[in-house]
């Protein structure tokens, strides 16, 4: 898990680092997203993410920040994040489908 | 649709889920869905089509089970993993947080004409759309000598329930050093790595309780699912252990008998100890007699899951013609999703968005070893196409194998969550 955390941080740092544009590359995406599309893309990530609870292996996804899903989506679709059903459930994502990702997942409450 | 108009509808559904009474009764030109069959597409649409529409869409579930037992996790039930009751599940929380009509009882026929289902205590319940979603039954004729009335003796465990217990306590209680015989269906059937996971979880029993047992498993298949990474792991785990028989060495199981236990193809007659026999497979009889069947399976349109027989019905899971995608529980939910969308749209308005796919079935050779294939699939104009696909490699580490166990019963929790909370 710290690794995994370290790498979203790396990711997120790096892009935000080498696009001097004031909007990251993952602000870019979100703003490319819409919410109710979010909502019925992401019924394809409830069949093994957890809505409520704590799970060990599979992370509750719920309340994420919106820039650091864009920044592990990207990591997985480039392949940079290792696990083949990730890779290929992003690798066929393009990024307002991300974005409205998001956008849906990050207003979900999280887990209490 | 208002907090309190939401819970005032789902006040009116559980009360007239709690009499069993029908939506004719006073909700008025709210439009009607039902939806045959309780499992992983079934359940799947119900909780969409009622979640996503808060309220706007009346939804009826008839099944007829209380308590469903998946039968996927059913073969780790059979290798020592779980007990059986952590693979039951109710119906409560469909009724009580989304509001579904949970009716339990069987549909014994559909008139598609006057677009309504007859249940079995003569009742009947009106529908603007109709989802289909019965899993198989069982062609017990295709293997000559097999029939249900010999189904505990050699008992195919193919629907989850007491037939997977009754096999359990028959690998439990075989004689030290017999043969247990397995016999595979033929293609298409539910769940294709599901034979090669259920005998490598009876090796792994075997291991545990009677380690000089064998395992013959005579397929009517000259290959099957995962092959080079079940074959693998076998040998790896369960050394001269298990032997697998191909159609074309066989020859074909030309008869069983269930009272001498014997199987008798072109290469020899063998005998068991016990044994697990999985006849071929066809869509769940409502489907049938709903008339959306073309044989033994059921047409659709890959864009909605519709029949491709009446646009007012939609048929799921194991019992479509899905083509490419194969038959699992995944596969069921996942089409589930992409139906309530479009029926959601069909009777509301709501937005339809373009069809998608996906599955991945897990499986289990041994403690910690567990190998997956999976996919993404497309509606193409013919059929559900792939996308993309993976399968895990022969030199996969150990920690990837153990890594995708937890991962299985994650997904448990996750899918098992998505159809009935």
């Amino acid at each position: 898990m710290k690794i995994l955390l370290f790498v979203i941080f790396f990711l997120t740092s790096f892009s935000k680092f080498a696009f001097s544009d004031e909007h990251s590359d993952e602000q870019q995406i979100i703003a490319m997203g819409d919410i109710e599309y979010g909502e019925y893309l992401g019924a394809e990530c409830a069949a093994c993410h957890l809505q409520t609870g704590v799970s060990e292996g599979i992370p509750v996804i719920n309340g994420i920040d919106a820039e650091v899903f864009v920044a592990l989506m990207l990591a997985y679709r480039s392949k940079l994040m290792e696990n083949p059903v990730m890779q290929m459930i992003a690798g066929r994502l393009d990024d307002e489908q991300i974005g409205s990702l998001a956008l849906y997942f990050s207003k979900l409450d999280p887990p209490k | 649709m208002s907090k309190i108009s939401r819970r005032a509808f789902t006040g009116i559904a559980a009360a007239s889920a709690a009499t069993l009474a029908f939506p004719s009764i006073s909700l008025g030109a709210v439009p009607k869905v039902v939806v045959i069959g309780g499992g992983a597409g079934g359940a799947t649409a119900a909780r969409y089509i009622a979640k996503d529409s808060g309220g706007a869409v009346h939804v009826t579930l008839v099944e007829a089970s209380k308590r469903y037992y998946t039968c996927f996790f059913s073969n780790i039930y059979l290798g020592g993993f779980r007990n059986y009751g952590s693979i039951g599940h109710n119906y409560y929380g469909l009724a009580v947080n989304q509001g579904v009509n949970v009716v339990h009882e069987w549909a014994v026929s559909v008139n598609a004409a006057t677009k309504r289902v007859k249940l079995g205590s003569g009742n009947t319940i009106s529908y603007d759309k109709l989802v289909v979603s019965p899993g198989i039954d069982l062609k017990y004729d295709s293997i000559s000598g097999y029939s249900a009335a010999v189904q505990d003796q050699m008992p195919h465990a193919w629907k989850s329930g007491t037939q997977v217990q009754l096999l359990r306590n028959q690998v439990m209680n075989m004689k030290e050093g017999g043969t247990f015989v397995m016999v595979p269906p033929p293609n298409p059937y539910r769940c294709p790595p599901g034979p090669y996971e259920r005998v490598s979880m009876i090796a792994h029993q075997f291991t545990q309780s009677n380690p000089t047992a064998k395992i013959v498993i005579l397929d009517p298949k000259p290959k099957f699912s995962k092959q080079g990474l079940f074959e693998a792991g076998w040998q790896k785990h369960y050394p001269g252990m298990i032997e697998w028989i191909s159609s074309e060495d066989h020859g074909g199981l030309k008869n069983v008998n269930a009272s001498t236990m014997e199987f008798e193809t072109d290469l020899d007659t063998f005998k068991a100890d016990a044994a697990c026999v999985v006849p071929a497979q066809k869509a769940g009889a409502i489907a049938m007699a709903a008339g959306v069947n073309n044989g033994d399976w059921c047409p659709i349109v890959p864009a909605s899951m519709q029949s491709q027989a009446d646009e007012n019905i939609y048929v799921l899971g194991d019992a479509s013609v899905a083509k490419s995608m194969p038959k699992s529980g995944f596969s069921a939910n996942s089409q589930a999703k992409v139906a309530a969308n479009h029926i959601r749209g069909a009777l509301t308005g709501s937005k339809v968005f373009d069809a998608r796919y996906s599955n991945t079935c897990w499986s289990l050779i041994a403690p910690d070893d567990d190998v997956k294939v999976g996919a993404s699939y497309v509606a193409g104009a013919e059929a559900i196409d792939v996308e993309s696909k993976f399968i895990s490699q022969a030199d996969d580490s150990s920690e990837t194998r153990a890594a995708n166990y937890q991962e299985s019963i994650d997904w448990y929790n996750g899918i098992t969550a998505d159809m009935f909370s």
